[in-house]
């Protein structure tokens, strides 16, 4: 049973064609004028003169969408900075040292997949009102930061790993100190690992909705997520704004998947997962 | 203080000059200090919520002033009246036919897409990221997305029922009871997939080549080949993939949440739901956390099922 190559690359991009409908659908709505938007039977291929930037305009103009993705982009930055420099300097101490941190790494790994942030965000509100950080666009970072600690400092671990020691030997043998030589030698060589795990740390604080339903009240404090459902709620959709601001918030995610996609099958098949 | 011994790789003759001198203790420090800021995340951002959320859980009553959550009286009454209620296992029933009626597909999704990608072809590696992209897309973006496509009066799922004659009028598939909990599924199918297809992929590039040839030598057409070759190679990490998915989907809120709230009448109204409108809509939060650790539970019973394969993985 061998198809030939080319039929199999017509068949996957029928059904890539057919998987992306979601998205395609979204950005065509963006992109017409509410007459064809709203009609019961919408045209599958957009008439071309018909396109307009104008749902984009007026979702600009009419919604607080530039203050929704700075916030978005501040928390998102902001957490993975955060998140990656403790899981980076856990990894290397994971993957060098022979300590009680490796026998419980793997525990907490564990129980952080078990818990469900509908839970976790409880005594988050109630230490975050005592604290003075709730309705604040730092707590919202320290969240995000927490909850991806555990996953990241394990995949940094798997990086670790994979850059022999020796190198590091060496380097002390030169005169390097420890710290030395994983600051010159082994994070250096990590590069790709640090960037793998940044863009995964992104892509789920930037997806975060729980937190920031939660522990922000202001509009001022919106992030995107809640902005775009806060559309939901009225009482006549704007779909084509809506569809808009959705579009727009896809760009950078489409750009870092599409950078950590090749990782992803590799990093599988190393031992890492992702969910 | 033993607790640091030097990596198992190194040669003995200079880890024993190591233990020695004042070298263990400064890698010690070293080892530990590495580790200290993560510690501190896990315990004040993980281990401390848990417990405050578990000493929460026997505060009975409701307030809105967590002031005053501390002179609620204490004892058992959250859990007697979760399990009294009936609410609970029909929450309890929505959340198992979610997360069986997202996963099941999901998984054979997955399957058969990595089947196809683990062919040669030109443009195998963008028709791949493209495929997986739905796993990135937050839940949020999901949810107006299918509530677009599934709109009651300008979707277009509607429409393309109607003109191949399936339907004669278009439903509102989020706000009817009987519709409600696929058209919740569909988008966690479209989220989900991408996770096993990934998972197996990877595990079917691990399948040496030799055993296909073996096979065929022996006389394996390619039907007997996946039975006896591909599928023993992918079952332990497909398993894997299963459990955690399957344990994602019992915490997800974000796209119920958004497209239907639980609505209409309840009708989607899971778990997960459920603990989250205790706690944020009527302000039990008690209750709310005692329902939230009975979940937690339920995922470990999960993760139990899979603890021999997890060890290997995670120990």
């Amino acid at each position: 049973m061998q198809r030939s190559p080319v039929g199999t690359t017509v068949l996957a991009t029928l059904i890539a064609a057919f998987i992306l409908f979601p998205v395609y659908w979204m950005v065509v709505t963006s992109l017409l004028p509410t007459d064809i938007v709203l009609s019961r039977d919408p045209p599958l291929l957009p008439p071309l003169s018909a396109i307009s930037l104008q749902a984009y305009a007026d979702v600009f103009e009419r919604k607080p969408l530039l203050t929704w993705l700075v916030n978005t982009l501040f928390v998102t930055l902001g957490s993975v900075a955060v998140a990656l420099v403790i899981s980076t300097l856990a990894g290397y101490s994971l993957s060098r040292f022979r300590t009680r941190g490796q026998q419980t790494a793997g525990f907490v790994l564990l129980l952080s997949k078990m818990l469900p942030p509908t839970l976790i965000v409880i005594p988050f509100f109630i230490m975050f009102t005592s604290f003075g950080l709730i309705d604040s666009l730092f707590g919202l970072m320290l969240a995000n930061a927490a909850v991806g600690v555990p996953f990241a400092s394990w995949l940094m671990k798997g990086f670790f790993d994979g850059i022999p020691y020796e190198l590091e030997q060496a380097a002390m043998i030169d005169g390097c100190s420890e710290l030395g030589a994983m600051r010159r030698i082994a994070v250096p060589l990590c590069r790709p690992g640090i960037a793998a795990s940044a863009v995964y740390l992104g892509i789920v604080a930037w997806a975060d909705f729980v937190f920031a339903r939660t522990l922000v009240s202001q509009p001022a404090n919106w992030v995107l997520t809640v902005g775009l459902q806060s559309f939901v709620g009225e009482h006549s959709v704007d779909w084509a704004m809506l569809m808009a601001a959705g579009s727009l918030s896809l760009i950078p995610v489409v750009i870092l998947f599409l950078l950590l996609e090749p990782f992803l099958v590799s990093g599988m098949t190393h031992g890492a997962v992702a969910n | 203080m033993p607790a640091v011994t030097t990596m198992p790789a190194l040669d003995p003759q200079e880890s024993a000059a190591r233990r020695r001198a004042w070298w263990p203790a400064r890698r010690t420090v070293l080892a530990y200090g590495l580790l200290a800021p993560a510690f501190a995340a896990v315990v004040f951002l993980i281990a401390y919520p848990l417990y405050l959320a578990l000493a929460v859980s026997f505060r009975e009553g409701r307030t809105m002033n967590l002031a005053r959550l501390d002179r609620l009286p204490v004892g058992w009454g959250n859990y007697a009246r979760v399990f009294d209620d009936p609410a609970l296992w029909s929450a309890f029933a929505r959340s198992a036919v979610y997360v069986g009626g997202a996963i099941v597909p999901a998984f054979v999704i997955g399957l058969l897409l990595a089947l196809l990608l683990n062919r040669v072809f030109p443009g195998r590696r963008w028709l791949r990221s493209v495929m997986m992209l739905p796993w990135a897309v937050p839940g949020v973006v999901v949810s107006i997305a299918f509530l677009w496509l599934f709109d009651g009066s300008y979707g277009v799922v509607n429409s393309l029922l109607r003109r191949v004659g399936v339907l004669d009028e278009g439903i509102a598939w989020f706000a009817r009871q009987d519709t409600a909990m696929l058209a919740v599924v569909v988008p966690t199918v479209w989220k989900a997939f991408p996770f096993f297809a990934l998972t197996a992929l990877a595990a079917m590039q691990a399948i040496p080549l030799a055993l296909y040839e073996a096979a065929r030598i022996d006389g394996a057409g390619a039907l007997a080949q996946h039975r006896y070759v591909t599928w023993p190679g992918i079952r332990g990490p497909m398993l894997l993939a299963l459990i955690l998915n399957a344990l994602w989907a019992l915490k997800e809120l974000d796209i119920v949440y958004v497209t239907t709230g639980g609505g209409p009448a309840g009708a989607t109204e899971t778990l997960a739901l459920r603990i989250y409108f205790e706690a944020f809509q009527y302000f039990r939060l008690g209750s709310a956390s005692a329902l939230g650790l009975m979940l937690m539970v339920l995922c470990a019973v999960l993760v139990l099922l899979a603890l021999p394969r997890l060890r290997q993985r995670f120990f």
